[in-house]
């Protein structure tokens, strides 16, 4: 355990000090402020000729939160590769791979502590989107709840992007490839369930259906923690960390 | 402290180094020797357990590099070739994440760090930006972190790589000051190293151990004994020349220049009868050297020596 936590705290602080990550959150800030306050206008332009009786019509969460965080989202599959990059890629490029394989620390705990670090890094991005919403409750009231549970939505899908990342990391030495590679796997469980709804496989077309990273985000949003999409993310991120693991493992075989 | 048997591996088709067999006592430094290429980095790596050999084992401290690496991988410091700095940590942070990584106990982390910096000179740079630090700097950075944990066993790999002569002298200096507190494997092709840090040699040749023995020893066997002495005089130098040929135990005698070379048996007598006959003539010595087989030519004898029966 403490080996994890000395991986992942180092590498938690130097990610969170170097410049990609001002880069990467400075301009994500721009653009949603840009969207966030568009959508927030319109909300409060439309609701202005809202008639009595309409309040099921209109509300925070739908209009306006849900556009936020599928923008989130989108932001994510691009910059949690970028932020991940550099975790296992840039140890073998820099040669300090040397001392991580030959100090007594297992592979697993590489893994996990690389994971941990990326994680810790998106959660602090995620905590700058979060404050959108939490502003906008100085000029309106709405209920907390299903925010929450659209933000553990996204804690949860950033979580399969950082693992998927690290594993894109782990595969080279080139922090370039490892940007494309993690992009390339985050859209590939994006677009995973499309194969779903071919009917003369019906047992592969239900498997597919429960593998939609989609259906299981949109569970959060609409504030209805399942356990059947935690249990399903989780694995995703069990998965890649594994892979990742077995990765490190392997280069002491070659 | 480190027992090796047997040790093979290839990468893919071509072999790196075949079924080495040595051992290294608590306390010695030994001088891995070798051409570019010869296997020393790779039977460096297997041992820190970075690497898995294709045959063969290896044991430190006891503790089978394969099936314990958790309980070696504690008891070694490895400097590889490159030295392992995060360029954008503070000197002193990147040692005490060392530390830690290493599984030292919470309350030596400072004094141990602290006696790194010392070992190794770093105290004026421990809070700048390691990427900022000269080659010099980076690779006794290298060093401390392989000191820091305090390991009984320390292997370094190519230390003086890369430094000017400066340097070069305060790695040795450096290395001659931890003998006898670690077991030290140092990796070299440069041999004035191993002869000013060293205990015992291996000289290893494509992959295979060619001469395992102290450093006197290996001298002795390769120069079947033998002296060349080299006398400078002031006056009468050929006739000088002449006459020391039919002294006991010499066997040639030639000038070179300003300096006459006299090649005799290893007998020390022999030594003390040529110095008296010169002195005797009259000749006005000024200078009398005596040289056994210098290590360059040892190794030059054995690894050429071995390319030939390959």
């Amino acid at each position: 355990m403490r080996a994890i936590m000395t991986i992942a705290s180092k590498d938690f602080r130097n990610l969170l000090t170097s410049p990609m990550f001002y880069v990467i959150s400075g301009l994500c800030s721009v653009l949603w402020t840009y969207s966030y306050l568009r959508a927030l206008l319109l909300f409060a332009e439309r609701s202005r000729y809202m008639q009595p009786g309409m309040e099921g019509g209109m509300n925070l969460q739908r209009e306006v939160f849900l556009l936020h965080i599928s923008q989130i989202n989108l932001l994510f599959v691009f910059v949690v590769p970028a932020l991940t990059m550099r975790l296992l890629a840039d140890e073998k490029r820099m040669r300090t791979y040397d001392l991580l394989l030959t100090a007594p620390i297992s592979a697993t705990q590489i893994a996990i502590g690389k994971f941990l670090a990326g994680l810790g890094v998106v959660t602090v991005l995620t905590g700058i989107s979060f404050l959108y919403p939490l502003i906008t409750r100085f000029v309106a009231e709405y209920p907390m709840a299903p925010l929450l549970s659209a933000y553990a939505g996204v804690i949860m899908v950033s979580a399969a992007y950082v693992a998927v990342g690290i594993f894109a990391s782990s595969l080279t030495e080139s922090t370039m490839l490892a940007v494309v590679l993690g992009l390339i796997f985050n859209i590939l469980l994006w677009f995973i369930s499309q194969g779903a709804g071919t009917d003369n496989l019906p047992l592969v077309s239900s498997i597919l259906e429960y593998m939609s990273l989609g259906q299981h985000f949109l569970n959060f949003i609409m504030g209805a923690v399942k356990v059947a999409s935690v249990v399903f993310l989780a694995s995703v991120v069990g998965f890649f960390v594994f892979l990742t693991q077995r990765v490190v493992e392997s280069s002491r075989w070659r | 402290m480190i027992e090796v048997k047997d040790l093979s591996k290839n990468y893919g088709d071509r072999p790196a180094i075949r079924s080495l067999n040595f051992s290294v006592n608590r306390g010695e430094v030994v001088g891995f020797l070798g051409p570019n290429g010869a296997g020393k980095s790779t039977t460096m790596k297997i041992i820190t357990g970075y690497m898995a050999p294709s045959s063969g084992e290896v044991k430190v401290a006891g503790f089978d590099v394969f099936e314990d690496p958790i309980e070696v991988k504690r008891r070694i410091g490895y400097l590889p070739e490159t030295p392992p700095v995060y360029n954008d940590m503070y000197v002193r942070d990147y040692l005490r994440f060392v530390a830690k990584l290493k599984g030292v106990s919470k309350d030596r982390i400072e004094s141990l760090v602290k006696s790194a910096l010392d070992k190794t000179g770093l105290g004026d740079v421990q809070k700048r930006m390691i990427g900022n630090l000269s080659k010099g700097y980076k690779q006794r950075v290298g060093l401390a972190q392989a000191l820091v944990s305090d390991p009984e066993v320390l292997i370094l790999d190519e230390p003086t790589v890369g430094l000017d002569p400066k340097q070069v002298a305060e790695m040795r200096q450096l290395i001659r000051q931890l003998r006898g507190q670690h077991t030290i494997i140092l990796s070299t092709h440069i041999l004035p190293e191993v002869q000013a840090s060293c205990d015992k040699v291996i000289i290893i040749n494509a992959g295979r151990i060619v001469a395992e023995d102290s450093l006197t020893g290996l001298t002795k066997r390769m120069s079947g004994g033998g002296h060349s002495i080299t006398l400078k005089v002031r006056r009468n130098q050929d006739e000088v020349v002449r006459s020391l040929t039919s002294i006991q135990g010499v066997v040639q005698a030639r000038s070179s220049g300003r300096m006459i070379e006299v090649e005799c048996d290893g007998d020390e007598a022999t030594v003390e009868r040529v110095a008296s006959h010169v002195v005797g003539a009259g000749a006005g010595l000024i200078e009398l050297q005596v040289q056994a087989l210098a290590l360059e030519d040892i190794f030059i004898k054995l690894t050429s020596k071995e390319m030939i029966t390959h």
